[in-house]
């Protein structure tokens, strides 16, 4: 046979193509690793000082759990604490319905808003956006669900970027009556909470790589209690732990817990641990676990790192392997590192095992071989 | 703003996985490798989707994706390539006989390089027309000319098809 018509090529190869099976979309794990390829994408970018072209990039730190701050992940990028300026106004009597706070950086205005039910396409839900000429040209808009208090904590505070700016909002319990957040040029910024739904909401906005150092929240008798958030590479800070007034949380301490090859691709998983309580710092950006003020000291499975790809998890003091066994039956063994005086492990899994890790069972062993502990991943 | 923008992904992406899956598909002449690759097309168009969509034609963003990321996975393969497969490995010639007109139009397809692939991919599949399919691939008309004909050349020499055909 031979190929004359060229049309006789198209029609046989569409022959051959729709007899393929694609299968569904697989649209949520698109997302998700679109949304982790935007954060690598911005981090990559703020690092080199280059101005970011991409208009409308926004990332919820969600993807990446609660992360937060500190000079130990300063990035590089960071515009330093003489170069900007940032002012924050609670809504005035004639300022527009939803406003939770407006303010300035660097001259230029922001503002924060709750938008109206169901606006935007939003179902039945409610957005908050960040817009103004300091966040960007393109507003920056958060999932339709108001953020609630967390009776654990006085304020739970959630960020999103833009390439220029970060912007934090929360809410915050009923007994918190304003916020101050100490930036790391000094200056102290005041938030009072605005009710919206039945939320009380706090907003600011700052610098992408400006350093927040300290979050207060006060009560109509005093400080509540305090957190100091953890920054990541990609500049933004993500509040963990708060502690109160004389309460000492994490010494600050940071170790390399695991590293590898997956996929063909180096992984590493970088610990962080301080006030914030406990993040990490990995390929594909940084994530806060736990907001602890103590050292874990069981042996378990605390969280992710960069996506499914990393499993990260505690041991007690008297273990040194772990053996995980994935639902496949692939075994994976691997050696508490000691960070901080406590014990953390990590490993990296190949995308085609990722399911089989998922609730997959360990066991840990001591040095003399006995089991010390099971649980599941 | 963006629950709005992931609605309208999710509705592209739902709409359009079928014709990438089957584009990366004739590009790789493996199912699995397709998958991936039109995900990966997919991740990256998530990432810039305000700006993907603001250029009108995100079809061909993703589609120009698709093929760069052949190109990618093409060189990577030249310097390691290895598959494990659930029983030892056969005769190729046996395993030719055995398959199926798609696959015999995919294996001949292999024979070309990444992109005299794309070219007839583009061309005589989705039946772009030169020019198209010269700023679909980033390079000139000339060379859409010359690397379909070269294509087509090693095509009609192809043993995978001349077998066929006398089937």
């Amino acid at each position: 046979m031979s190929i004359d018509d060229v049309r006789d090529l198209g029609e046989r190869l569409d022959g051959a193509c729709w007899s393929v099976d694609p299968g569904p979309a697989p649209v949520d794990g698109t997302r998700r690793k679109g949304s982790a390829l935007r954060l690598r994408r911005r981090i990559a970018a703020a690092a080199s000082i280059t101005a970011v072209a991409a208009a409308g990039v926004f990332v919820p730190l969600a993807v990446h759990g609660q992360a937060s701050s500190e000079p130990l992940a300063r990035p590089s990028h960071s515009a330093k604490p003489s170069q900007y300026s940032v002012t924050v106004n609670p809504p005035g009597l004639h300022s527009p319905a939803g406003l939770i706070a407006s303010g300035t950086i660097n001259g230029k205005g922001w503002q924060f808003t709750v938008g109206n039910r169901g606006a935007n396409g939003t179902g039945g839900g409610q957005q908050i956006t960040a817009s103004g000429p300091a966040i960007g040209p393109d507003q920056i808009g958060t999932c339709p669900v108001l953020p609630a208090a967390d009776p654990a904590y006085p304020a739970t505070f959630n960020s999103q970027a833009s390439p220029i700016a970060q912007a934090q909002y929360g809410a915050v319990r009923a007994d918190v009556t304003y916020v101050t957040i100490t930036l790391g040029n000094g200056r102290v910024l005041t938030l009072h909470p605005v009710t919206v739904s039945g939320v009380r909401l706090v907003a600011f906005a700052a610098p992408t790589g400006a350093v927040i150092a300290k979050a207060t929240a006060y009560s109509g008798t005093g400080e509540i209690a305090a957190a100091i958030p953890f920054t990541g590479q990609d500049g933004m800070a993500v509040f963990g732990a708060w502690l109160k007034p004389g309460q000492q949380g994490l010494a600050r301490a940071s170790g390399l817990i695991g590293s590898g090859t997956t996929d063909g691709t180096k992984w590493s998983e970088m610990l962080y641990l301080g006030p914030w309580g406990i993040c990490g710092i990995d390929p594909n950006g940084s994530i806060c676990w736990a907001p602890v003020t103590s050292l874990p000291r069981r042996t378990s499975s605390f969280g992710w790192g960069g996506g499914p790809a990393i499993a990260v998890g505690s041991a007690s003091e008297s273990v040194v392997r772990i053996v995980v066994t994935l639902h496949g039956g692939s075994v994976i063994q691997v050696r508490p590192v000691r960070v901080g005086g406590a014990k953390f492990w990590a490993f990296g899994i190949a995308n085609a095992l990722a399911q089989d890790v998922n609730q997959a069972p360990w066991t840990a062993y001591d040095r003399a071989g006995h089991v010390v502990a099971t649980g599941r991943i | 703003m963006k629950a709005q923008l992931d609605e309208e992904f999710s509705e592209f992406m739902q709409g359009r996985w079928p014709a990438m899956v089957r584009l990366a598909y004739v590009l790789t002449g493996d199912l699995g490798d397709a998958k991936d690759l039109a995900q990966s097309a997919f991740v990256r168009a998530y990432a810039s989707w305000p700006r993907v969509r603001r250029t009108g034609n995100p079809d061909a963003y993703v589609r120009k994706i698709v093929v760069n990321e052949n190109h990618n996975r093409f060189r990577k393969q030249q310097r390691v390539r290895e598959r494990l497969t659930d029983s030892p490995p056969g005769d190729r010639a046996d395993a030719m006989r055995e398959s199926d007109e798609r696959s015999v139009l995919i294996a001949a397809l292999q024979r070309l390089g990444p992109k005299q692939r794309a070219v007839v991919v583009f061309r005589y599949w989705l039946g772009l027309s030169e020019a198209e399919a010269a700023v679909e691939l980033n390079c000139s008309v000339g060379t859409i000319k010359s690397q379909a004909s070269r294509a087509l050349a090693t095509l009609r020499d192809s043993p995978e098809l001349v077998d066929w055909g006398r089937q």
